[in-house]
């Protein structure tokens, strides 16, 4: 801390500050660890559920790998047919005994968890879900989650924006034509399926106007990756069509979410204040106001977004965007277990992680909050 | 609270309800939505619903075709469905005749025509020929059946799809069309539409579908000889539109047999506001009652409690929910239970906050002073004030419950479900490449229904909150 001679105002803010700090570190720990409870309940119940599965699949890969194995020619060299027998036995029953599957059911099922905290995830039967033909399913999900992070993100900036725009102007002009424009694009957005308007995009874009293709992966697949603008040019195609659909959608939660605390703000004497200082209206709203409201917009903005991921989600399946929706699809069609049990956690981490990032924004931004986002919804 | 002061209350509420239009318009909604629901069996066979995955009971229907009523909206008419069933039969030189008169007078042919004959068991086993005498005077065998019918079963022949209905017309074709297209179509003949050659005027294109279209009258003579009079059971020609009913068709997976939408939608009203209403009060009533009981009895017992509520709202739904459909093909019922699982901790803090509240309260001292029993207290206390809450809780929870399940279904398929929700005809729109082929009429129609639905409850639930809006709350 910077030095400067202890009054007794700065005692009393140095403490205050300081406790202030220990409690907010001690409050997210709290948090984190609630998040990693969460994270790890889940996993549990899931590798409950698919403990048989997996292990099948466990065996198949022990055999395959005994069988690789007991190709190689020194050593099996010089041994008879019930020695080699034995020797396929031995190495089996080794296998097994590494895997840990001879261990009683729970200790098989708490090393299953552990594996998958510690992002081991296993391989999967299907070679054709990864780009690179790996089989591994931390590769192939590590593929999909940065397409996802481009949509969806640069989705919600534009949702951001538009929606914090909006918002603004109707809590400006409450009761006017674009108050009740906001109210009636919010309600339309709680109830629009997000994919069946992906699916009416394309009806009408691709299927009428043949503007956009169909299928983001087709639209990738025929662009000219090679080239930087001919790689842009692509991507730009196959991303407008789910873009707009999420836009969409969404802005009018924001919007409205916006509107309400804004119209709130507004009623504050401060506000009053700074308006009869003679600031103008301008500096008012974006200056005094925005700031002011920024910790509710910014927390409720993140649950509606965590709400839309969901939907999102199902709408990669709609325009084919190659993401982890897509991926959820694909091994829900195919029951590809491991594939599904990688990207339960994964999701289920990026979301509990991001509830924790919400409560550390909003303690920074008001430090007087004990609550949880949780406690929101 | 007591009785009449309950009935004033309701009273002033339906006063203030009334000031909000958006909340009749969401009544309006809910009651013609909730009519469609009970009255389902009455617009809908049930028998229809029934057989939803029954492939022979809807063999009559033409696949995936728009609406009856878009032929009012555009130039070129497309054939209706039309069906003769028993028509007389004649007995002459040794066969069975059945004359069967059709009047095309449409720029689009049917999809396929469907014949279907049962007699008693012919005495000698036949072979079944169909003759069309059209309108431009070329009478034209179109079928001899390659199996002999022995009577006593039913014989169906699909003419669009019968290998030997298919070459008689594709050769009849070739002779009236050019070299050129002939040529075109080696190798590509199951492709082609038969029925469309037989509707159109014999002239160059007729093969690759570019003739005109040949309206007027068309005589089709079916003949089963036999050398004894058998009787005919029952006969029945069925001329599948390329348009049918109020909300066409879609198709059965995987196979080239339509499904009246009509009866899907019809009857998904049901199932969409069931599980939108039983998700939505379940949880909420499970919620409301968790957060009042855990702010009455204060102390470890809700500090507990709210952990426990925190962790198992932190859990996403949609990965969760997703993992436990596929791995135990649950029913809908399942879905139900599932989702009130999550959805139970929505209210939790408000109803704790607003409880704590209440607790504080000098009646509620005064009744404790007075020996009134904890559940007393809550009930009659505590309650009444919370429900107008609950109330608009529970309809701003529906929307959400019906496209989470639509969500759901979506992604999962529709693979053994006899009662289809408006979720998994979407499925299967998408898995039968609707979007693509555009069936928008496939598409449309669910979809709104489900907004619409949503909307219903947003609107009501919107009025609610806005009159009831718990003071106590901000």
């Amino acid at each position: 801390m910077a030095s400067y001679k202890i009054s007794p105002q700065n005692a009393f803010k140095r403490n205050f500050l300081e406790v202030l700090w220990v409690a907010t570190a001690r409050y997210i720990l709290f948090r984190a660890i609630n998040a990693f409870i969460v994270l790890f309940i889940v996993m549990l119940i899931s590798s409950i559920l698919f403990n048989a599965q997996m292990e099948q699949q466990k065996y198949a890969e022990i055999r395959e790998t005994v069988a690789a194995m007991m190709r190689n020619p020194e050593l099996v060299s010089g041994l008879n047919r019930t020695e080699i027998k034995q020797l396929e036995q031995q190495l089996t029953n080794e296998l097994i005994e590494q895997y840990g599957l001879n261990k009683p059911y729970w200790i098989r099922v708490f090393y299953r968890v552990k594996d998958i905290m510690l992002l081991d995830l296993g391989h999967t039967q299907n070679p054709g879900l990864s780009q690179t033909g790996s089989t591994k399913v931390s590769d192939i999900i590590m593929e999909a989650l940065p397409r996802t992070i481009i949509l969806f993100t640069t989705g919600q900036i534009i949702i951001i924006l538009i929606g914090l725009f909006l918002g603004l102007k109707a809590a400006q002009k409450a009761g006017s034509l674009i108050d009740r424009i906001v109210g009636f694009a919010s309600m339309i957005s709680y109830s629009l399926p997000m994919w069946w308007l992906g699916m009416i995009m394309i009806l009408i874009f691709s299927y009428k106007l043949h503007w956009f293709p169909s299928s983001s992966l087709s639209a990738l697949a025929r662009g000219d990756l090679s080239t930087p603008l001919g790689a842009l040019k692509a991507y730009a195609t196959a991303i407008t069509l789910p873009l707009i659909t999420l836009v969409i959608v969404g802005f009018g939660g924001w919007a409205y979410i916006t509107r309400n605390i804004v119209l709130a703000t507004l009623q504050e004497d401060f506000v009053m204040a700074a308006r009869a200082k003679g600031i103008p209206e301008r500096k008012v709203i974006y200056g005094h106001v925005l700031r002011a409201s920024s910790p509710p917009i910014v927390t409720m903005s993140i649950i509606s977004l965590l709400n839309s991921l969901s939907g999102a989600m199902i709408s990669e399946a709609v325009f084919t965007w190659p993401g982890m929706g897509r991926l959820y699809y694909i091994a829900l069609q195919q029951g590809d277990v491991p594939v599904l049990l990688g990207l339960t956690f994964v999701t289920t981490f990026l979301y509990v992680f991001s509830m924790v990032l919400v409560d550390l924004i909003y303690g920074l931004l008001d430090p007087r909050v004990r609550v949880g986002v949780s406690s929101s919804t | 609270m007591r009785l009449d002061e309950l009935k004033t209350r309701i009273k002033l509420f339906m006063n203030e309800f009334r000031r909000y239009k958006i909340g009749i318009v969401g009544l309006v909604l809910l009651v013609i939505f909730s009519g469609i629901a009970i009255f389902a069996p009455l617009i809908a066979p049930y028998e229809d619903y029934k057989h939803w995955n029954d492939q022979t009971y809807w063999e009559e229907l033409p696949p995936a075709v728009p609406p009856a009523w878009v032929n009012y909206f555009s130039k070129k008419k497309a054939a209706v469905q039309y069906e003769v069933e028993n028509p007389p039969v004649e007995y002459v030189e040794n066969a069975h005749i059945v004359t069967v008169e059709y009047d095309f007078n449409y720029d689009i042919p049917p999809k396929d025509i469907l014949v279907k004959i049962q007699t008693q068991p012919l005495a000698k086993p036949a072979k079944i020929t169909i003759e069309v005498t059209r309108p431009d005077g070329l009478t034209i065998l179109i079928y001899s059946s390659y199996d002999l019918y022995y009577g006593g079963q039913m014989f169906k022949i699909f003419l669009g799809g019968d290998m030997s209905s298919r070459n008689l017309l594709i050769e009849f074709a070739k002779q009236y069309d050019t070299e050129e297209n002939i040529a075109s179509i080696e190798g590509r003949e199951v492709t082609i539409d038969v029925i469309k050659i037989l509707f159109s005027k014999a002239e160059p294109g007729i093969l690759v579908g570019t003739a005109p279209p040949l309206k007027g009258k068309y005589i089709f003579k079916i003949k089963i000889p036999s050398l004894v009079y058998e009787e005919v059971e029952y006969l029945k020609v069925v001329f599948k539109g390329a348009v049918y009913g109020l909300l066409g068709t879609a198709t059965l997976k995987r196979t080239a047999v339509g499904r009246d939408l009509f009866v899907g939608i019809v009857w998904g009203t049901r199932l969409a506001l069931l599980i939108g209403l039983s998700v939505a009060v379940i949880s909420t009533v499970v919620g409301v009652l968790y957060g009042v009981v855990s702010a009455y009895l204060g102390g470890w017992v809700d500090e507990v409690m709210q952990r426990i509520q925190e962790i198992v709202a932190s859990i996403p739904l949609l990965p969760i929910l997703l993992l436990l459909s596929f791995l135990f093909k649950p029913t809908v019922w399942h879905l139900v239970t599932l989702m009130v699982i999550f959805y139970w901790t929505g209210p939790v803090k408000t109803v704790r906050s607003m409880a704590l509240q209440i607790k504080e309260q000098p009646y509620v001292e005064a009744a404790r002073a007075l020996g009134a029993s904890n559940w007393r207290i809550i009930v009659r206390y505590v309650m009444p004030q919370i429900i107008p809450y609950m109330f608009a809780s529970i309809a701003l929870g529906v929307p959400s419950a019906i496209l989470t399940e639509a969500g759901v279904s979506f992604l999962l398929g529709a693979e053994t479900a006899t009662e289809p929700t408006w979720g998994m005809i979407l499925s299967d729109a998408y898995l039968a490449g609707a979007t693509i082929s555009g069936y928008w009429w496939w598409i449309l129609t669910p979809g709104i229904l489900l907004t619409l639905t949503g909307l219903t409850f947003v609107f009501i639930g919107y009025a609610l909150d806005r009159i009831l809006s718990p003071t106590l709350k901000k």
